[in-house]
């Protein structure tokens, strides 16, 4: 559907983007996703048009489109503000690309009510003045306005970032509804990896201009191809040499001691018996932190601190001070 | 460089071609052409440069004595209208003081009405005939008749008309202090004095200068008040230049002291960018709160500061009330400057009405003042347009400071420019000569208006969110119907305001139109001069006060349009 090939951004002296090769599958929820300043949303803003690739070509559905204005593209684009029209109401906002593409009033007007009731807006919310609505339905009308010119494509730029975090759940939900029932390709950019992990169907990790891995959700998380990939998503242990060389000791599976070492606070367990290549090191509780559906725990094991999750199921719940056992399957040891 | 001109030639659509002839023929002939020809009028006099006229000048004791007294009057009004405007401001915004918002309508009465149109006002309180006047002398009979005037009439009477800048920017800059900070000092053990010194008045010092600055322009270009009541004692720059203007032999004079006048407005000017350059002091508070009035401890201190609070009140609306009761009574009670009540009518109405003379100063002042205003608003948003699209080029630069150069250039300044290069004809001005039609002043009106509206509407333009226009390309609009649709209806309220704005002031304006005004068609301010020559006849003051509350009125609307319903934000941010 989208074809980005050996794409660079330049912006005078400084490169923006190298050689960013990705390939969005119709239908596909992809995410970029990265710090500010990776490169993410020029990405995005080069599938749309308003970035020009200084090398690299764009295609869309395997047609050439890196010359086409924007104005040409047929890519709906919600923005990180929304940026609704504050002059026009929730109506002409959402009827604006219709008028320039000249639609007849009476298929224009039952296109926005059609598409205004998809989103769940109602006929009185339509007459209102975009500022008199809520962060929720700014969005709304925000989609709304993008998806009903039918585009082949749409792209949203962070567009949960200025809400708060109960609604930014919320309307996460609704938005992977939505993309799952207008079955829209999407590309979706974001800083926030839980908001990638839970909505997307692959995901695209950028770092200083180009990207670090490609891949599912999963994969993202738990092979984590660079470092950098590996630190950015989730919490995570470094492990130290010490601690290597006693996982050897115990364990089949050899780490390389010489290498970076990580490994994620879910994978490491408290007072769990040795079972099968897991390994199992003396360890002591420093302190917990307790956040109701699980328990965060500061172990120091062979002088090391590490921090380890467990699920409140009300059996394991340590004082501070207790002498524990922690295990962990040195398979689950991500090295670089 | 080939592909910046490549893409510039892409770029030059016919239209656009179009509008850079029109800026271009613009800026040359209405702006840069009437300077230069300005200032050869004074060195190149007979072809040949010459230091003659500056000779003369110097030899000149009206011209020296003008040049004095402008630079005595704008620094000692600096000082007044400071000590005036800080005091206001103190009383109306930080001291809880009994009747503050009545005090503050009192006070902000000097929006209403200005320039001409006021000092004739106090002119006719304390003028040789004055209500005040005619009272003391019941009193005092061996009192001077002529007291008001001269130097002390002019400071008296520009101290009390130039405090609006103090009532609009100071005001904004005492509301900015927060209050915590207040608390702060106090919980530290300061007193009220110290915390006035040390807390509040160094965070409203930047826009302390900037507006003692601007008095000070004020005060160097000052004309209605020298005029009416400068005597033949203290007449300052413009009313000299005015003279000179008028007189076949003196128009070098005239031109050299409106350079004169224009170098040192850059001076001041300069230094007042550099001023605002420094910035100003941002709160850091996280929970900014509004500012609590202070009661004033010391109960004589308390008593003397209410005295003083009500006197200046007394000042500020003692003629406007005059000028409204006597626009309502009969020639005989003017004429002798005594109210009675039962006697109150609108015959002087019915008198502005009853000879076209009479009324249509009026319309011509409006219809000048809304073309003038409508003009502006186009080629501001024209130009802050190409401003903002090619931002940080060239083009952008040399639009931008073509159009604030009015700026450094009293009004007098351009009006004798243009009033100098077209009493003859020119090929780029069509062969017509200017000076003498009705186009003139109004060429004049929209070049002293242009920086003005510049600032405000370019600040619009750049206040908007760029997505916007991002999401109309996106949805297919192309740039036209983007501009259409998108951006020109996002700043169309700072464009009327800026338009109301201009029409509110340029109603009244006498600096102007005293050197392009057309002899068939007087401006109000030209008619109200006229009138104020001859404040014996009661008919004339009767009409000048019509004039002075129709202006009144007027004025009033636009403000409370522009002020009074609170600021619009139609952009979107977040």
């Amino acid at each position: 559907m989208i074809r980005l090939e050996d794409i660079e951004v330049t912006f005078g002296d400084f490169t923006a983007l190298h050689d960013i090769n990705v390939h969005v599958k119709e239908g596909q929820f992809y995410t970029f996703l990265g710090p500010s300043g990776c490169g993410k949303t020029t990405t995005l803003r080069t599938i749309t048009g308003f970035n020009t690739p200084s090398k690299g070509r764009v295609y869309v559905k395997g047609e050439d489109i890196t010359d086409y204005p924007v104005e040409k593209r047929n890519i709906g684009m919600v923005f990180q503000n929304y940026a609704l029209f504050p002059t026009m109401n929730v109506y002409e906002n959402i009827a604006f690309g219709m008028r320039v593409q000249k639609v007849n009033k009476a298929e224009l007007d039952e296109r926005v009510r059609t598409m205004a009731k998809k989103v769940e807006l109602n006929d009185t919310q339509l007459m209102r003045k975009v500022a008199e609505l809520s962060g929720g339905q700014q969005q709304r009308v925000a989609i709304a306005r993008a998806l009903v010119t039918n585009p082949s494509i749409i792209c949203l730029d962070e567009p949960l970032s200025n809400l708060d975090a109960k609604l930014r759940v919320q309307l996460r939900n609704e938005l992977k509804e939505m993309q799952h029932n207008f079955g829209i390709t999407t590309v979706y950019v974001t800083h926030d990896q839980e908001e990638a992990l839970t909505l997307s169907d692959r995901i695209a990790v950028f770092n200083n201009g180009r990207i670090e891995q490609i891949g599912t959700p999963d994969e993202i998380y738990s092979h984590s191809a660079t470092e950098f990939v590996c630190n950015f998503i989730g919490d995570i242990n470094k492990l130290r040499p010490q601690l290597i060389h006693e996982v050897n000791r115990q364990s089949n599976i050899k780490v390389d001691p010489d290498k970076a070492n990580y490994i994620r606070l879910e994978q490491l367990h408290v007072n769990y018996k040795r079972d099968g290549d897991a390994v199992s090191i003396p360890a002591r509780i420093v302190s917990r932190e307790y956040y109701g559906l699980y328990i965060k725990y500061t172990i120091e094991a062979l002088g090391q601190t590490l921090k380890a999750i467990e699920k409140n199921d009300g059996a394991a719940y340590f004082p501070e001070g207790t002498d524990v056992n922690l295990s962990f399957n040195p398979a689950a040891v991500m090295s670089y | 460089m080939k592909a910046k001109l490549s893409r510039f030639w892409k770029d030059l659509t016919p239209g656009r071609a179009l509008i850079a002839v029109l800026f271009v023929w613009f800026i040359m002939t209405c702006i840069i052409v009437p300077i230069v020809h300005l200032l050869g009028t004074i060195f190149l006099a007979d072809g040949s440069f010459s230091l003659e006229p500056i000779h003369k000048l110097m030899k000149s004791k009206k011209a020296m004595n003008s040049l004095r007294n402008s630079f005595i009057l704008g620094p000692t009004l600096s000082l007044s209208v400071g000590i005036v405007g800080i005091f206001l401001v103190l009383v109306t915004e930080y001291f809880d003081i009994k009747g503050a918002n009545i005090l503050r309508l009192g006070y902000m009465t000097t929006l209403l009405y200005g320039g001409i149109i006021l000092v004739s006002g106090y002119k006719f309180i304390y003028g040789s005939n004055g209500f005040l006047t005619n009272a003391l002398i019941r009193i005092f009979p061996s009192f001077n008749r002529n007291w008001f005037q001269g130097y002390w009439a002019v400071l008296f009477v520009m101290t009390f008309s130039c405090t609006s800048n103090h009532m609009i920017f100071l005001r904004n800059a005492m509301r900015a202090v927060d209050f915590q900070t207040v608390e702060a000092a106090r919980n530290m053990g300061a007193n009220q004095w110290t915390i006035l010194r040390r807390v509040v008045l160094p965070v409203l010092l930047p826009s302390l200068f900037a507006v003692t600055i601007l008095t000070f322009i004020t005060g160097l270009s000052a004309m209605s008040a020298p005029l009416l009541v400068g005597g033949t004692q203290f007449q300052t720059i413009n009313p000299m230049i005015k003279t000179f203007a008028d007189s076949t032999n003196s128009k070098d004079l005239a031109a050299l002291l409106s350079l004169v006048l224009g170098m040192a407005t850059m001076v001041l000017l300069y230094i007042m960018t550099q001023i605002e350059k420094r910035g100003h002091y941002m709160s850091v508070s996280k929970v900014k709160t509004r500012i609590v009035k202070q009661k004033i401890n010391n109960p004589v201190v308390n008593v003397i500061v209410h005295i003083l609070a009500y006197v200046l009140f007394a000042i500020y609306v003692v003629p406007v009330v005059l000028i409204v009761l006597f626009s309502f009574t009969s020639s005989k009670n003017i004429a002798t400057r005594t109210l009675d009540f039962g006697s109150l009518s609108l015959d002087n109405y019915r008198y502005l009405l009853s000879a076209s003379s009479n009324y249509r100063p009026f319309i011509v002042s409006i219809v000048y003042s809304v073309l003038a205003a409508v003009l502006i608003s186009v080629i501001i948003v024209a130009a802050c347009r190409i401003i903002q699209k090619r931002k940080d080029t060239l083009v952008a630069g040399v639009l931008n400071y073509s159009l604030m150069i009015p700026w450094l250039l009293p009004t007098t300044l351009v009006a004798l420019a243009l009033m100098l290069l077209y009493n003859q004809h020119h090929w780029y001005m069509f062969n017509r000569v200017l000076t003498g039609t009705m186009i003139i002043m109004l060429i004049g009106y929209v070049v002293i208006k242009l920086p003005f509206s510049l600032r405000m509407t370019k600040a619009a333009f750049f206040s908007l969110d760029n997505a916007l226009e991002d999401a109309s390309r996106n949805l297919g609009a192309k740039g036209w119907y983007t501009f259409r649709r998108v951006v020109f209806p996002a700043i169309l309220p700072t464009v009327m305001a800026v338009a109301a704005l201009n029409i509110n002031s340029l109603l009244g304006d006498y600096d102007m139109s005293a050197f392009l005004y057309h002899p068939i068609n007087p401006t109000l301010g030209v008619k109200v001069r006229s009138l104020t020559e001859d404040l014996t006849n009661a008919n004339s003051t009767a009409l000048t006060f019509v004039y002075a509350v129709l202006m009144m009125i007027i004025s009033g609307i636009v403000l409370f349009l522009v002020y009074g319903r609170g600021s619009q934000d139609n952009t979107q941010s977040k």
